[in-house]
């Protein structure tokens, strides 16, 4: 399968996923407050096909994308989800806590900025324990104006860490607006150049232009040159809800017809298309997809929920 | 003849332990403001940096940053001992150290040890006043997923300090920097003290005094000055658990408590062994449990009004004297004793 093929697939199982999982919120009540992807799947996937599997990654609050484009269990994020024991955390962390070590997504925390320093640590590690693997931590545009997030730009470039930090920028802050929060002078790619680290910009709708300068990145931060990709998405659904938000008037650039137009899955698939690809096989792949999720889905409503005395397990190794 | 013991001060102690680790432990390092230093943190992390050149890390001031860097690197498998020279400043890592290190295991279900030790010094030292003074204990103590020792005395602190870095739990070390300059006899070879244990400093019968920390040195001098009441003193040792079952043992056949604390009254430690004492089944008191801490305003700079701040040993011996209606004493302490930290050997 080309490298492209392949993106589309992983890219059509993080949107599948996110759609039916919001069809599922819309129908049952889940109760994990839930943050969707939607719109964003060509950071993840771009970002993840530049990795190897013993490089880490770490998220935060919208990371059900980056935990599957690294490779997590389907399955197990489901269950979490849906609270149940199966579930990655058992059913203690839920949609804000992603986790699959076996694929080296070694935690996701939904306090903005917090997962940069913790990230800087697995860096740290990867460093001290002489290895050549990498750590990703993903942000927001949010996240990135907190004070611990440029401390530890600092201290990765001090300490010369192989941490690649991607702030996927998606114009809002819930739904503050990019120019309601930083003076018009304020530049990203000053400040972390100022600091030392390399930085680059990506179109984050474009899947190619993601993995292309992902990839150039990476290859530096894995001889200790921390660096910054930041990529501008469009997030297509509500900040945390599982449903579309045109309705109340804030976005301005991202304006429906415009999210559809610059869609990073179509603008793939139309790709693929005018390479050669044929129709039928792109849709199989949608449709298998279609299948293996609302698979995933019927399985995790019929799992067990967790025990209740596992309330009080856990909170000490 | 027998040997001379082998004396070492509190931060001496904290030293050996650390260095000692770090001969053990490859995957153990130290990391934090000046640790680097000749005299480093106070002398608890001094020449380390000579024999570990690169396990002792000094950092930017960027509080947030390194312990967040430090509580990743132990998710990911190292062993960091993260100091920090003043509780206002572990302030800035609050998300790290409450919300990230403490939560970390219990929300991804477990099988997720994050050990990480934060040494923080805390408490009173002349002319620090307000901001530089706190001790927080309660907040600390209230914060699940951590847990919380106080070293009383140099021989506790090496022990407690060895057992934190060996525990696959995020572990606070709340150092009263009031101890610091104190000596004790302190085995050379490395050992072990529970992280989870009161430790009972003198058995009696007539009343239960819980301390801990400075407070806990402040009681054992009282008890030169009590006339022979026969006082059960208790190192309470572990704020985060604390050890119900010892306490509850000692006010069953005591039926009488005082508890100090060495920061406010308000939600002391102090606060929360007094309620649970009084839920505990079978106590009954013979007398309302007693609190001595201090007031609930901020430590202020000028010694004039810091005198008035701390229980000292007389405050202490005379609450016990009027528990059993023994006349109180007028001591008056000297300016050393009221406000330079005590260079005592503890016994």
């Amino acid at each position: 399968m080309s490298k492209k093929l392949d993106a589309f697939k992983k890219m059509t199982l993080l949107r599948i996923a996110e759609e039916e999982i919001a069809n599922l919120y819309l129908r049952e009540k889940i109760m994990s407050f839930v943050h969707f992807y939607v719109g964003q799947e060509a950071v993840a996937v771009g970002v993840s096909d530049a990795l190897t599997k013993e490089d880490h990654a770490l998220g935060n609050h919208r990371s059900h994308g980056h935990y599957l484009a690294k490779g997590g269990d389907l399955r197990r994020m489901v269950c979490e989800l849906l609270g149940k024991e199966e579930g990655s955390s058992h059913g203690k962390g839920g949609s804000m806590h992603m986790i699959d070590r076996s694929v080296g997504f070694t935690g996701s925390t939904p306090i903005l900025g917090s997962i940069v320093p913790l990230a800087a640590g697995s860096a740290f590690a990867q460093k001290y324990q002489v290895s050549k693997n990498v750590t990703v931590a993903y942000i927001g545009d949010g996240a990135s104006e907190e004070g611990g997030v440029y401390e530890t730009m600092n201290l990765a470039a001090l300490l010369k860490l192989p941490l690649l930090i991607v702030i996927e920028n998606n114009l809002y802050s819930v739904n503050s607006k990019i120019l309601d929060r930083r003076s018009k002078d304020y530049s990203v790619e000053k400040i972390v150049r100022g600091i030392g680290l390399e930085y680059e910009k990506a179109d984050g709708n474009n899947y190619e232009d993601v993995t292309t300068k992902a990839a150039q990145l990476i290859s530096g931060v894995r001889e200790g040159k921390p660096a910054v990709l930041e990529c501008v998405a469009f997030r297509h659904m509500a900040h945390n809800a599982p449903i579309f938000d045109d309705a109340q008037g804030y976005r301005e650039e991202d304006v429906l017809e415009k999210r559809l137009a610059e869609d990073c899955l179509k603008k793939v698939r139309d790709q693929l298309f005018s390479e050669g690809e044929s129709e039928e096989t792109l849709s199989r792949i949608t449709e298998d997809t279609r299948t293996k999720v609302l698979g995933e889905i019927e399985y995790a409503i019929a799992a067990p929920y967790p025990k209740k005395e596992t309330l009080y397990t856990d909170l000490y190794v | 003849m027998s040997e001379e013991p082998r004396l070492l001060t509190y931060t001496e102690a904290l030293k050996e332990a650390t260095e000692q680790a770090l001969t053990a432990d490859p995957s153990v390092f130290v990391i934090g403001l000046g640790v680097s230093y000749k005299n480093g943190a106070d002398g608890t992390t001094a020449g380390l940096k000579t024999l570990y050149p690169n396990r002792v890390l000094d950092v930017p001031v960027s509080e947030d940053a390194f312990t967040g860097m430090a509580v990743g690197a132990a998710i990911h498998g190292l062993r960091p001992v993260v100091h920090h020279g003043r509780v206002e400043f572990a302030l800035f890592a609050a998300d790290q150290i409450f919300t990230q290190a403490a939560k970390w295991n219990y929300m991804f279900g477990g099988n997720n040890p994050v050990p990480v030790v934060f040494r923080i010094n805390v408490g009173r030292q002349w002319g620090n006043g307000p901001q530089h003074t706190q001790a927080l204990y309660g907040l600390f103590g209230s914060v699940l997923g951590l847990k919380v020792v106080i070293p009383s005395s140099p021989y506790m602190a090496k022990g407690l300090l060895a057992s934190a870095i060996k525990d696959n739990n995020p572990v606070v070390v709340l150092e009263p920097r009031w101890l610091f300059q104190t000596k004790q006899a302190v085995p050379e070879e490395s050992y072990e003290l529970p992280l989870n244990k009161a430790h009972i400093v003198r058995e009696g019968k007539e009343i239960t005094v819980v301390a801990y920390g400075d407070g806990l040195h402040a009681a054992r001098e009282a008890l030169e000055h009590i006339d022979g009441i026969d006082v059960e003193l208790i190192d309470l040792v572990s704020i985060n658990p604390i050890d119900e079952e010892t306490i509850q043992k000692s006010i069953l056949k005591t039926g009488r408590l005082l508890t100090i604390d060495t920061t406010n009254a308000s939600f002391s430690v102090g606060s929360e062994i007094a309620a649970r004492a009084l839920r505990m089944e079978g106590v009954t008191f013979k007398s309302t449990p007693k609190m001595l801490a201090c007031p609930n305003v901020p430590c202020p700079t000028s010694t004039a009004l810091t005198e008035e701040y701390y229980p000292t040993k007389i405050d202490i011996a005379n609450t016990l004297r009027v528990e059993f209606n023994k006349p109180t004493l007028d001591t008056k302490l000297s300016f050393e004793e009221l406000h330079l930290a005590p260079l005592t050997t503890i016994q």
